[in-house]
């Protein structure tokens, strides 16, 4: 008898656009769900909030995605980084490589071309 | 989508009230450079070379150059840094057609999308007659302005921010190579090559009875 990892699950495809929507908001769901216990485990020193504005970030930059194995490769992503996360299998720098702004304000684009070309950027 | 400017005015728009959905005819790739853009005039045309050189090429005089206008709006990842570059378009999943959104899922750096490709043909090295290096394609990164190379400060080595220069990949057709750069997000212009010209010459036309007076003598 193997006895699964935590939080292990089976690879899957989505049927449809429906069962999609279903997986993503449940992945969704289980990321709010676990930004305490992230903040916890890795001693943040970020409130809860932000990790979940942070959550919902992520979620938002592929809001638009059109096709469903893109999606699907996505939510398989998304999974792999919960269970990890979740298993303390990442180290603080994995966790923080997502609050690069919140941790350095200073790392952003310009905010238009006079101002990139004073800080003598690309 | 791709026509429209991105502001986060539109990403905070429903699903259903998204201007895209609308669209009757969808472009089969993004696009992208290879339009003939309307900015570059005549006036800013690089000279045209002579009727009768011994190449030919197929490119117009200013239709290699690509010009988009840089987007500020776009979300950045961990790895921006002060020599990044600003993107024109960042494929977020949403662009039409077949092709696997590779940008998206591949996790390469947001720069990447930044950055200018070339896809060219190398030329036939002119010291030698053979050409096994000119059939395939090759697809090469622009350097960057700044950032790609400074003198280090210590023993003076020669120190670079540019991860891609010195990189190339290779491809086995044009259309391998386009289709690379479409479905990695990568703004990229196609230079086509010079193929060689050959004129067949005949030494008996120097004879050839001509009704005319003769322009050039070529016999004694």
């Amino acid at each position: 008898m193997i006895n699964p990892t935590y939080l292990a699950v089976r690879t899957r495809s989505s049927a449809n656009w429906g069962d999609a929507k279903t997986r993503v908001l449940h992945s969704y769901r289980d990321w709010i769900r676990a930004a305490p216990e992230v903040q916890n485990m890795y001693s943040l020193s970020l409130p809860v909030p932000t990790i979940r504005t942070k959550i919902r970030q992520e979620f938002e930059r592929h809001r638009y995605v059109a096709q469903l194995k893109t999606v699907d490769v996505l939510l398989f992503n998304s999974h792999q980084e919960f269970q990890e996360t979740l298993n303390y299998w990442k180290q603080l720098t994995h966790v923080l490589k997502y609050f690069r702004t919140e941790e350095e304000p200073k790392a952003r684009l310009p905010a238009n071309f006079i101002n990139g070309f004073l800080e003598g950027r690309n | 989508m791709s026509a429209l400017p991105r502001s986060i005015g539109s990403r905070l728009l429903p699903l259903v009230a998204r201007p895209t959905v609308r669209r009757a005819f969808a472009p089969q790739i993004r696009l992208y450079a290879d339009q003939n853009a309307s900015k570059i005039s005549a006036q800013n045309a690089p000279a045209e070379k002579p009727a009768d050189s011994a190449i030919v090429s197929r490119e117009g005089a200013g239709e290699s150059t690509p010009s988009h206008q840089p987007d500020y709006d776009v979300s950045i990842d961990y790895r921006v840094s002060n020599f990044s570059p600003i993107p024109k378009r960042v494929m977020d999943g949403s662009e039409p057609g077949d092709s696997v959104a590779a940008a998206v899922l591949s996790g390469a750096p947001v720069d990447l999308q930044a950055r200018t490709v070339r896809i060219y043909r190398p030329t036939k090295t002119a010291t030698q007659s053979g050409d096994w290096h000119s059939h395939h394609w090759v697809m090469d990164w622009d350097p960057l302005p700044k950032g790609h190379r400074w003198e280090n400060p210590l023993m003076g080595w020669q120190s670079s921010a540019d991860f891609m220069q010195g990189y190339s990949v290779t491809f086995k057709s044009k259309e391998a190579a386009v289709a690379f750069a479409n479905k990695q997000g990568y703004e990229y212009f196609v230079q086509e090559p010079n193929e060689r010209k050959f004129v067949p010459k005949a030494y008996a036309n120097n004879f050839v009875h001509s009704p005319k007076k003769l322009k050039i003598i070529r016999t004694k």
